[in-house]
């Protein structure tokens, strides 16, 4: 009885560090998804770019002697910017061809997008086969191998071990949902932002630059996938492909939510993470991403606008 | 083009129209060598009935005719004398061209306030919560309901919402398209009084387009009829008002006749 507490409490804390970084991934995509109606299928390689980069600087010695076991999540951080940038130019170049107001007819402009976004996932998968090979790599801060230990009170051997490295990767995760959050609710680029997502046409009418709008949305987007996979590949090794683990956690997550709600978005992931690692207390591994699929669907069945899924519009 | 005795201020006009052709893809006409003036603080009306081409005057004073694939062919449109013909509409909206779309607009997501600030977004942060008690003063009905989401509101205050969220960015000129469509005449007459002391409070000039030709000569000072694309009326309100042509066609003048004698 104590070994099966002890274990649904390890499971339970896995499942809420995990939970905290499936969240923040699903933010990204909601976020891209609610301001541009873009449903972007590179979101998950954005994820591996990201692991790759911190890969890249953490393993540079210099960045790890200076800055010691924190040089993993600082990179995660340093990063943003860059991944940003890419986000950004990305739309300038190519995702606006397919997205805004002069597009007449928005559901070919949808196919165009998924096909487009598909490219791009094909290209960074494919370019990163071609320039770093299949072999998975990963790093590994002291922070991984340290864990609070917290005695169980009913008998003297139990306790729980919340691991460090896992643990600020969550603080970090919720605190960028927080941020993003924030910003779109009470910022001016925010409301602007929202105003874009909100009536395009309308927004223009208001001295509105929608298209430069969207290049921020989706600039912020790719940043948030590449903050997400820096601070997962300190638990998850990288491959060019790893973006596929990923995937399809993400749109789970985010229909979860109810499309376009970023903290509805959070949740769902959260849920995903929760149920993946309580699944494995009773299931066989495998059968760990079955459980995803059925809690979804059965969410879906009973609530098919997510969790906070609403429209303003009067009845 | 009948011109009615008496034309606009002499002096630089804020908005000036000259002889603008547009056509919507290859051949499709829609304006044909369009004269209009808006004097600065002045309230002017275009009046004409469905698909006489008004909206797509608006469009491309604030440009967004390309947009809808139309394009100038012919003419100019200036601003305080300055040609704004081939500039974004967000510069456009900088410039001092604040705009009432048809069918209002409003941001259903976004809180009447939200709306308020998006509309006030160009204006200098403190110039802007000034602005907005203003906007509030004028209408004390938006700061009733200011945490409302702007799509729970009902059709009269959306429109009211959709004229404070221009007013907010201090606008010299407002377009306003069609506002009276699918309300009820009782708030319309109501808005129409704002409209009223828009002027009066904040000296912004309007051009109003409507087809409700009684209600907008009621308030402006000069009026325009456009039909199929070309001026055919232009006078002070209270001659196009009294015009034989505009009995006949906009006024119901023969709309009773044919009543009586029916
Ligand atoms: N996007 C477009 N493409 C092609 N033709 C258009 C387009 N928009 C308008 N038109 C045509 O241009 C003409 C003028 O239309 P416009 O919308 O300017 O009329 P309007 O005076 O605003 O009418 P209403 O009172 O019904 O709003 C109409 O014949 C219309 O069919
Ligand atoms: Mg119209």
């Amino acid at each position: 009885m104590s070994i099966f507490i002890e274990q649904f409490l390890q499971a339970l804390t896995s499942g809420i560090q995990l939970g905290c970084i499936y969240g923040l991934m699903c933010v990204g995509l909601a976020f891209i998804f609610g301001i541009m109606g873009v449903i972007n299928f590179a979101q998950a390689d954005f994820m591996m770019v990201g692991m790759y980069l911190v890969l890249a600087i953490v393993g540079s010695l210099l960045a790890s002697s200076f800055l010691g076991p924190v040089a993993p999540f600082l990179a995660a951080f340093l990063i943003a910017p860059l991944m940003f940038a890419i986000g950004y130019l990305l739309h300038r170049w190519l995702i606006v061809r397919t997205t805004g107001l002069r597009i007449a007819n928005q559901i070919e402009a949808h196919q165009a997008q998924l096909i487009l976004t598909l490219g791009v996932a094909l290209i960074l998968q494919n370019g990163a086969l071609i320039l770093l090979g299949s072999a998975p790599a990963s790093i590994i801060s002291p922070l991984s191998y340290s864990a609070w230990e917290i005695p169980l009170l009913f008998d003297d051997f139990s306790a729980l071990f919340i691991n460090k490295a896992r643990t600020y990767d969550a603080i970090i995760c919720v605190a960028v949902t927080l941020a993003l959050y924030w910003l779109i609710r009470s910022t001016r680029v925010g409301k602007s932002l929202r105003a874009s997502a909100d009536n395009p046409t309308a927004a223009i009418y208001m001295g509105i630059d929608v298209d430069r709008a969207h290049r921020i949305a989706f600039g912020l987007g790719t940043a948030i996938a590449g903050v997400a996979g820096g601070l997962i590949v300190l638990y998850y090794p990288v491959q060019p492909l790893v973006g596929f683990d990923f995937l399809i956690i993400m749109y789970a997550g985010v229909v979860l939510g109810g499309l376009g709600s970023l903290i509805g978005a959070f949740w769902g992931g959260f849920v995903i993470a929760l149920v993946q690692q309580l699944a494995t207390l009773v299931l066989p591994l495998q059968l760990q991403n079955a459980t995803v699929f059925i809690v979804f669907l059965l969410v879906l069945l009973l609530r098919p606008q997510g969790f906070f899924g609403r429209h303003v519009e009067r009845a | 083009m009948m011109a009615l005795n008496g034309t606009p201020a002499a002096d630089t006009p804020l908005l000036e129209v000259r002889t603008l052709s547009v056509a919507y893809g290859r051949k499709a006409v829609a304006l044909n060598a369009v004269n209009l003036t808006v004097p600065k603080a002045g309230v002017v009306a275009l009046l004409g009935a469905n698909g006489a081409g008004k909206t797509t005057l608006i469009r491309t004073v604030s440009g967004l005719i390309r947009l809808h694939n139309g394009a100038i062919t012919g003419g100019e449109v200036l601003l305080e004398g300055k040609s704004i013909a081939g500039l974004s509409a967000d510069r456009i909206v900088r410039l001092g061209m604040g705009q009432v779309p048809e069918g209002r607009l409003v941001f259903k997501n976004l809180t009447v306030e939200e709306n308020l600030q998006v509309g006030g977004a160009i204006l200098p942060r403190a110039t802007l919560a000034e602005r907005l008690d203003a906007v509030y003063d004028l209408f004390p009905r938006l700061a009733e309901r200011k945490d409302q989401a702007a799509g729970l509101m009902s059709g009269g205050e959306q429109q009211m919402l959709a004229l404070g969220r221009a007013l907010a960015a201090s606008p010299r000129v407002l377009l306003i398209d069609e506002l009276s469509l699918g309300l009820a005449p009782l708030i319309v007459g109501a808005i129409y009084q704002q409209l009223k002391k828009i002027r009066e409070h904040f000296g912004t000039a309007l051009l109003i387009v409507e087809q409700n030709a009684r209600l907008a000569l009621g308030i402006c000072d000069y009026a325009y009829v456009l039909e199929r694309g070309e001026i055919v009326l232009a006078g002070p309100a209270e001659l196009v008002a009294a015009s034989e042509r505009m009995h006949e066609s906009y006024l119901g003048a023969r709309a009773e006749r044919q009543a009586a004698a029916g």
